[in-house]
């Protein structure tokens, strides 16, 4: 590196900025330290890859991203457990998580044992939880327990009051998305019903 | 797993090691409670700026400036007048137990004559017993009070100063440490608990000046002696539920009546402090009440007779952030054992 740098220095000298420091090295010098490994700069870079907050403006994204929280969990370590009651909303940061649907809780200590039927498996980039930003005494309708060391960002109730009163503006672009996660996912929750309904009614046709 | 519980056994250990340094050191953390409460007054004023495009730290620096240029005036004029009020005062009290003994033998007479009931002396010399106590030990602590009172001038603001600025990173830091199991109940119950006692704290502080200052100026119109800490008395009472006002308004009168008697300047007396409290349910509470904590009158009366019972006038004043917290932790384990589970 230090070859290059002189190399770099000889060209600016034979040009005409001899003596100047080269500030864009030194800033990547400064920005290189390993102790300084900043999320500041990471986290909004992640958030504008995640498609439903694409609507944010830069500073918007930064706003949100010093609002949320960084949580790391180990392997097989529980997120949050069916029935808990839920107040943050979840993006994947790095790692995997898989989602679960615990069945009915059975007496015996086997079937308990048995963490229920998997549902599907969430990697970088996905976003999971978001219900219970906008419930009240929203409780979690699944299990996610994380498949490998995962790191989470996430966003909780305390965070949207605060931002209600310091950045009205950013809290309205969130609600706004997921709003839209929302009536997404009901729209095919609706097609879904729709389409089991009329298996319903075909197989009553079959059977009568 | 045994990550897992490294992290609770540390984070409890940090939880017990902050009880104990609050109460074990009493210098340190009495300047931070005060800043504290400095900062839940001051808070809500921060966003009202920044909204207006400032910066959070020009935001905070602004109102920090604020404040101080305000309050110098009132410190540097108000603070001698007080203590010369507190050393006035026990040259006062003999006149003070004079009248009312007078009073009390004229009572004492009344019902023997009417009733033949026999009144005991010893409530009335227990009373003054501990005021003359309580006096002299405020007088012999005035001294060590003004030095810490240096420090905490310094100190106080430096403090809430960082805490405006900074509460929001040291906020986060310490919910890093909080293990995952119980991170979104534990933040929960945190800002609900912050949010609950900042908002009564400032409620409270309102409603405590206003009454107050309307008191002072009208005692100090009226030209009644030591009105700054009638004023005073009747704003720190104030905080105390139901009592509160009955309380601010005992010395006043004590003292209407062994300077005026049943005179047009009593009467003034009376009637400024009626306005004040009239003032302070019709119109002050009102406005405040969404920021008043919702206990019901039954508990506000069991806490304020057991902070009485524990710690005097300050547990009076204390009872009721604490029983909300309490409250609060009840009503999430009330939830966690009957309600989720089932």
């Amino acid at each position: 590196m230090s070859e290059s740098y002189e190399s770099e220095k000889g060209k600016n000298s034979a040009n005409f900025e001899s003596d100047r420091v080269n500030i864009s090295l030194v800033k990547y010098f400064w920005q290189a330290n390993p102790f300084t490994s900043s999320k500041t700069d990471t986290v909004p870079k992640f958030l504008r890859k995640i498609d439903v907050l694409k609507n944010f403006s830069e500073n918007e994204l930064r706003i949100l991203a010093n609002s949320m929280h960084f949580r790391k969990f180990s392997e097989k370590e529980v997120v949050f457990r069916q029935n808990d009651v839920g107040i943050g909303f979840y993006f994947i940061y790095s790692g995997r998580v898989d989602v679960i649907i615990e069945g009915q809780k059975s007496e015996d200590q086997e079937a308990a044992e048995n963490l229920g039927t998997y549902l599907l498996s969430l990697n970088r980039f996905a976003y999971f939880g978001e219900l219970a930003l906008l419930q009240e005494n929203s409780l979690r309708n699944a299990t996610v327990i994380a498949r490998e060391p995962t790191e989470l960002l996430g966003i909780f109730k305390p965070d949207i009051e605060e931002l209600i009163q310091t950045n009205p503006n950013v809290v309205a672009k969130l609600l706004q998305s997921i709003s839209l996660i929302v009536s997404q996912r009901l729209t095919s929750m609706t097609r879904e019903i729709r389409e089991l309904k009329y298996r319903i009614s075909e197989l009553e046709k079959i059977n009568q | 797993m045994k990550i897992k519980t490294y992290k609770h056994f540390i984070f409890t250990l940090i939880l017990i090691m902050g009880f104990v340094g609050m109460f074990s050191l009493p210098r340190l953390s009495l300047p931070f409670l005060a800043s504290y409460l400095f900062y839940l007054i001051l808070e809500p004023f921060v966003p009202r700026l920044t909204l207006l495009g400032l910066k959070k730290n020009i935001a905070v620096m602004i109102i920090m400036t604020g404040v101080l240029t305000i309050s110098i005036f009132p410190i540097i004029k108000i603070s001698p007048i007080i203590s010369s009020e507190i050393e006035n005062i026990q040259y006062y009290i003999p006149k003070l137990e004079n009248y009312v003994n007078v009073q009390f033998q004229q009572i004492q007479h009344f019902l023997q004559a009417k009733f033949g009931f026999e009144l005991q002396d010893k409530y009335i010399f227990e009373a003054f017993s501990y005021l003359r106590t309580q006096v002299t030990s405020v007088l012999l602590k005035l001294p060590q009070f003004l030095a810490s009172i240096l420090e905490w001038m310094f100190l106080v603001p430096l403090l809430s100063y960082f805490l405006l600025a900074d509460s929001e990173r040291v906020k986060k830091t310490f919910l890093k440490l909080v293990p995952n199991s119980i991170f979104e109940r534990f933040y929960y119950i945190f800002h609900q608990l912050n949010k609950q006692i900042g908002d009564y704290i400032f409620a409270k502080f309102i409603e405590a000046s206003i009454v107050g200052i309307i008191i002072t100026v009208g005692l100090v119109l009226l030209k009644v002696r030591f009105s700054i800490i009638l004023g005073l008395a009747a704003a720190i009472t104030n905080i105390i539920p139901y009592v509160g006002p009955l309380l601010g308004i005992i010395p006043a009168g004590l003292l209407g009546m062994t300077e005026y008697g049943w005179s047009p300047q009593f009467g003034a007396m009376m009637i400024l402090y009626l306005v004040a409290n009239v003032i302070d349910i019709g119109i002050v509470f009102p406005l405040l009440v969404s920021k008043i904590v919702d206990l019901h009158p039954v508990v506000v009366v069991v806490s304020v007779i057991l902070g009485s019972q524990y710690l005097g006038v300050l547990g009076m004043i204390i009872c009721i952030p604490i029983a909300a917290a309490l409250k609060l932790i009840l009503i999430e384990i009330y939830k966690e054992f009957y309600e989720i589970r089932s």
